[in-house]
């Protein structure tokens, strides 16, 4: 759950135009609209690195509560 | 037809496109490659990459001629709704975060190699499974036809061809770009297009970085580059005033205004729930190792949207440059050659054709392998042999550019970003199987197909409505929303209409008690990771689907 509250700025944020479609204030004489959507990647990826490293934990929550172990056996390497 | 190329940029292209070409032939012989006349082998390049090739993999799904041509075009033009790549490349990560490892367990579960084989298993309907199989096929057109068109521009802005008024040599370059696509990607399958992509990325990120960076610094720094743009837009519109009152010429800006927001968002969210339906990109992601594989690479993969937004500024670069070309879509491959000194601008101009090639040839791939497992396998040979099902994807994956060819000559070719926004329409009728599929067996089967069929009409009906003032019919992504004065992006629309049909069909079907089918996965199976009992190691398509 907490990854999803954590990844939905990252969607919403994108997609309110109408935050950010304004002339000011530019940087460097780039106009807010767009400094601001380049801006927007990173904090996106400000957002997908925690989620992951949570996502870890919940995947483990997870798999407890589908019956499977919480840590998948070896890396498998025999081929079926 | 060679009147005005430049020796030494012909030189540095054709040395470094024959390079790739060797390399898409010598591909066949790249890990562990015993024999090409199996799908696995073919189709899926046994399906031994891991996260480092699958990052370029993926990237190369959206680093196209799409990145290069199409976006910087439509900022040029001076329709600043085109920067929506931006936000869609921003939104699609986390989508892919959520939904697709679970696509991923399912799958290496299963022995699931394409979406449709997900659908059939899910809801035991292989008609629902043809319907997906089909769609993804006939949505992959219009995308290779959109790196075709990038092809040519770069080709016609060299010299060669273009220019001329017989259609033979304008087409010729186009032609030849495609043969040798075809051929290689006959040969050597998917190996092809991976290695080449190391090949691609190492050119492109050289010729993004140097054309970022050392562009705008030679035109005096990007804020001379936005006041000249707009003082360039104030002039075309007070100069066009007239026209624009009359509606005959649509008004320059960069920033779009009142309702354009919504066209600018909806095109953005569209794009990006349908980037993962695609064949192609479920090829990369199930080709992964395990799960983290995928959200690592959700995570990583933004370093690609921030050179895709500073790739669509060129469009405005190039205005400030005084580049003045009849096709916006020349804009960009026009200013490597104003500014850069010919060597370079062969790179850059190698850089981009070969960024076409790649990804065309994996979208191919991808639509040839749906045909022979979900449709030819499925429904006209049972008993297929390996060597038979190679050689269907083989000769399939030439029929489907030949179909994008098709799109290139019945389309307008001077906003090939409208071809790719077709394609999104199609695919993302594709969604409510796959992606809610994922999460619920709540939807009927019967409810599901139906309303696919009713997003898929009524989302060609309405593109075949829209008139632009080079084409008639397909001229464009948007229409006003019903009864509204706001336009919208068409799949949206379509996808709406196809959710309402499913659930409120969904209703009827179950009160009725129709046979709702055998669900063939189970909760658990949504959770499994790499070294689970009865995951498979890798996904080979000419093994059946298990229960």
């Amino acid at each position: 759950m907490l990854v999803g509250v954590l990844l939905a700025p990252a969607v919403v944020l994108p997609l309110w135009v109408s935050l950010y479609d304004r002339e000011d204030p530019t940087l460097a004489g780039i106009p807010f609209f767009y400094w601001f959507q380049i801006l927007l990647i990173f904090v996106a990826v400000g957002l997908t690195v925690p989620a992951y490293l949570l996502s870890r934990d919940a995947e483990r929550a997870d798999r407890v509560r589908h019956g499977l172990p919480s840590e998948p056996a070896g890396t498998g390497g025999e081929e079926d | 037809m060679l009147d005005h190329v430049n020796g030494v940029v012909l030189g540095v292209f054709v040395f470094l496109f024959l390079l790739v070409t060797v390399l898409g032939f010598a591909a066949a012989r790249w890990r562990r490659a015993e024999s090409l006349d199996n799908l696995d082998e073919w189709g899926l390049g046994g399906r031994g990459f891991g996260t480092f090739i699958a990052w370029f993999l993926i990237g190369g799904d959206i680093y196209t001629a799409y990145t290069f041509i199409a976006v910087p075009a439509t900022l040029y033009a001076g329709s600043v709704v085109g920067f929506f790549a931006v936000p869609y490349t921003i939104v699609v990560y986390p989508l892919i975060f959520l939904f697709l490892p679970r696509l991923w367990s399912v799958s290496h579960r299963h022995g699931y190699v394409t979406p449709a084989d997900f659908v059939q298993g899910r809801y035991d309907s292989r008609v629902l499974a043809l319907a997906v199989a089909l769609t993804g096929i006939l949505a992959t057109m219009p995308y290779i036809a959109l790196q075709l068109v990038g092809m040519q521009v770069v080709l016609q802005v060299m010299g060669i061809g273009g220019g001329s008024d017989s259609w033979y040599v304008n087409d010729v370059p186009l032609f030849l770009a495609f043969a040798v696509l075809a051929a290689y990607t006959y040969s050597s399958g998917l190996r092809a297009p991976a290695l080449i992509a190391f090949v691609k990325d190492a050119l492109i990120y050289l010729v993004i970085l140097v054309a970022v960076f050392y562009i705008p610094h030679q035109l005096g720094g990007w804020g001379h580059v936005f006041s000249s743009v707009s003082d360039s837009f104030d002039t075309f519109n007070s100069e066009n005033a007239d026209a624009i009152a009359a509606g005959e010429a649509v008004p320059k800006g960069t920033m779009p205004v009142g309702p354009a927001q919504w066209a600018y968002a909806s095109l953005a969210l569209g794009s990006a729930l349908a980037l993962f339906m695609y064949p192609h990109s479920i090829t990369g992601v199930l080709s992964t190792r395990n799960r983290s594989v995928i959200r690592r690479n959700a995570a990583l993969l933004p370093a690609y949207s921030f050179l895709l937004g500073l790739l669509a500024l060129l469009g405005f670069v190039a205005i400030a440059a005084g580049v003045k070309v009849e096709n916006p879509q020349q804009s960009v491959p026009q200013l490597f050659e104003d500014q850069f000194s010919p060597w370079f601008a062969g790179v850059a101009f190698a850089a981009i054709v070969i960024g076409a090639l790649v990804p065309a040839a994996i979208m191919s791939i991808a639509a040839a392998n749906l045909w022979t497992r979900n449709v030819y396998k499925a429904f006209i040979n049972r008993h297929a042999t390996h060597a038979q099902e190679a050689t269907q994807s083989k000769v399939v994956s030439l029929l489907v550019k030949f179909g994008a060819l098709v799109f290139v000559l019945a389309l307008s070719k001077d906003f090939a970003i409208n071809l790719q926004l077709l394609g999104g329409v199609w695919i993302l009728q594709t969604l409510p199987a796959i992606v809610i599929g994922l999460y619920t067996r709540w939807l009927h089967r019967w409810a599901v197909l139906a309303g696919w069929a009713a997003g898929m009409a009524w989302g060609t009906w309405l593109a075949y409505g829209v008139a632009s003032p080079v084409q008639k019919h397909f001229g464009g992504p948007l229409v006003f929303f019903p009864g509204t004065e706001t336009k919208v992006y068409i799949a949206l629309l379509a996808l709406a209409l196809n959710l309402v049909v499913a659930a409120v069909l969904t209703v009827v079907l179950r009160a009725a008690k129709v046979d709702e089918g055998v669900d063939q996965t189970s909760p658990q199976d949504y959770h499994a990771d790499h070294g689970d009992p009865g995951v498979e190691e890798e996904l080979t398509p000419e093994s059946a689907v298990h229960a």
